[in-house]
């Protein structure tokens, strides 16, 4: 109630501190953090200002989406759609997509999480070895025998 | 920098970027924690990917034999490790790999094992064996589980075969009169027909145990309720409850006006559909009529009873579903233009076959039809369905595979025929009895996983 009524008296949502790695400050409505009201700032040990500022930018996009049910496994990976401002925001550098994906994570942000494996999952489906490593720059440490064995066991799932 | 590299040439420039492009990139499935990367993992729906994944790198491939990706794709992919309506998939002979070998169960092995078995489905499989009769008898009944395929004939015989290689064992001669009916259940098997005899047999010794008399005309339906009790069904519009451990009559259950054509038990009660247009409800043990169910303008020729909903189909062409706990009619499913003669419900899906050739879905939840398919040009005389497929057999001899969810036809299951008679498939196997070139020829259709581990 005396939320309601200071938020009336200064016309404006409540904001929260988050501090990043990197000490850089951010103000941030508190329904964006999805946080509970602190008059400290709260520091954020694992996630730099870049990656803050990013992460904080999807937020503030998503502030009204629906609260995910987090009991819906199953549900979560059926839907393997991106929505077309997602997929802009994720256009970025490897690097930055794995902060991305690590700092929801660890903020527990699980749709913004998903949507980052799901981009990844996006970049392997339909290619073959060779085309895997070259879009993650991965050293094929497979001897040719071993490479031929594992062609074998897996001839079952190509096409039939 | 930026100096720098305004003043490189392109060949510069293109190594620079050769040089730099390979460090941007991510190795995310090793730099990730393990949770993450499986979390992407299971956002990836084909076996394909996943199979082309593990063969990119020793981290990859010891990442992919995780069993939580191989979970998430068997419940994808409904491939679970019990099926509620066809048996669980029995052991596989010819398929073993390091996991079974040692009795471990593995959803990697599972998964591989049942996407062999769908796609043999889609796109083939192999025939296990083909039998030609050399007399040309018509089949009457059929039943394929556990250990054999059981085939009654109208010409007095019952032939034995084997499920797991489709082999002939034996046949069961004594009725005087063609077959109609037979069911089995581990190695007792009862039969009836034309010499208005029921027989009980050993199938193991090819003894007949019992010849109980009784009905004054064709014995046209039986069903058991477990190795105890055989309910049978005659011309002579009654019903018998028989003791078949002990080959005496229990009950004599008489009411219906007409020839006793259907019947499903479930529990304690049998479920009669008859000529004289209504179908009744008897409790087996006291022998009871519980319920008379009037509402068909014409014969009542198939019945389907999950122990809570009865469903008929008649040549009024209508099928009606009933409550059998109250004896009212739910609803009437109107669609068919002829004679609804098969029938099959499996919790709420209902699918009949009629002789205008069409296969219609029925969702009982509420009572519309979902699906209507054109399935064969002539009556269709037999079909079947679980969870993923229909298959069809119509009098105009084709054979055919459908998918449940779109209806969409998917091939012909074999070469056809003049007629097909009768059908069952499992979840590996499928048996089918038709005339072709005026022989009586029955195939067994495999559509296990046949290779062996490198």
């Amino acid at each position: 109630m005396s939320t309601s009524t200071s938020e009336k008296a200064s016309g404006e949502t409540k904001k929260v501190t988050l501090k990043s790695c990197d000490d850089v400050e951010f103000k941030v409505d508190i329904p964006v953090a999805n946080v509970g009201e602190s008059d400290q700032s709260i520091p954020l040990p694992n996630v730099s200002e870049k990656v803050l500022k990013k992460v904080l930018e999807w937020c503030e996009h998503h502030v009204n989406d629906p609260q995910p049910t987090n009991d819906d496994d199953d549900s979560r990976r059926r839907n393997t759609e991106i929505d077309d401002w997602d997929q802009r925001f994720l256009n970025v550098e490897q690097d930055m997509l794995f902060e991305i994906i690590l700092a929801a994570n660890y903020l527990d942000i699980k749709p913004l999480l998903d949507i980052g494996c799901k981009t990844v999952a996006n970049m392997i489906k339909g290619k073959s070895p060779e085309e895997i490593r070259t879009t993650f720059n991965i050293v094929n440490d497979f001897t040719p025998e071993e490479e031929e064995q594992i062609r074998k066991e897996n001839e079952w799932a190509e096409d039939r | 920098l930026a100096e720098l590299l305004n003043s490189c040439n392109t060949e510069q420039l293109v190594f620079v970027s050769n040089f730099i492009s390979p460090r941007l990139k991510r190795d995310f499935l090793k730099d990730l924690p393990i949770e993450l990367s499986l979390h992407i993992l299971s956002f990836i729906n084909d076996p394909k990917t996943l199979s082309r994944a593990s063969s990119v790198s020793k981290f990859w491939r010891s990442l992919l034999n995780d069993e939580f990706t191989w979970k998430n794709l068997c419940v994808r992919h409904h491939f679970r490790r019990r099926s509620s309506i066809a048996p669980v998939l029995p052991p596989s002979l010819t398929f073993e790999s390091p996991a079974s070998k040692c009795g471990k169960f593995s959803y990697k092995d599972h998964f591989r094992r049942r996407y062999i078995v769908e796609s043999n489905w889609k796109h083939g499989g192999r025939t296990l064996v083909t039998h030609i009769s050399p007399d040309s008898g018509v089949v009457t009944s059929l039943q394929m589980c556990q250990n054999y395929i059981v085939v009654g004939m109208d010409n007095k015989k019952i032939h034995v075969f084997d499920v797991s290689d489709g082999n002939y064992i034996k046949t069961l001669t004594g009725h005087e009169g063609g077959v109609w009916a037979l069911q089995y259940i581990d190695e007792v098997l009862v039969s009836g027909g034309c010499d208005r005899e029921v027989r009980v047999w050993d199938i193991i010794t090819a003894e007949c145990k019992y010849v109980l008399h009784g009905h004054t005309s064709t014995v046209r339906s039986l069903k058991m309720k477990d190795k105890t009790i055989a309910v049978s069904g005659s011309r002579d519009a009654t019903l018998r409850v028989w003791n078949i451990e002990e080959g005496r009559l229990l009950h004599l259950l008489a009411g219906h006006q007409a020839s006793v054509r259907c019947m499903e038990i479930c529990g304690d009660i049998v479920v009669s559909g008859s000529y004289d247009c209504t179908a009744r409800v008897w409790n087996i043990v006291t022998g009871e009529c519980l319920h008379i169910l009037q509402g068909h303008y014409s014969q009542i020729y198939s019945i389907a009873f999950d122990g809570d909903k009865i469903v008929t189909g008649s040549l009024d062409s209508t099928a009606r579903v009933w409550s059998c706990q109250t004896g009212f009619c739910l609803g009437v499913l109107q669609g068919h233009t002829s004679l609804v003669g098969q029938l099959q419900l499996h919790e709420s899906i209902l699918v009949t076959g009629g002789s205008d050739g069409a296969i219609r879905i029925w969702d009982l939840e509420t009572n519309q039809c979902v699906q209507n398919i054109a399935a064969h040009d002539n009556s269709v005389t037999c079909l079947q369905f679980d969870e993923k497929r229909i298959v069809s057999g119509g009098n105009d001899g084709h054979i055919k595979l459908w998918d449940i969810e779109t209806g969409e036809f998917i091939r012909e299951m074999t070469t056809s025929g003049n007629a097909v008679w009768r059908l069952a498939f499992q979840e590996t196997k499928a048996v089918v009895l038709l005339q072709r070139e005026g022989k009586t020829v029955m195939e067994v259709l495999d559509f296990d996983a046949l290779e062996t581990q490198n």
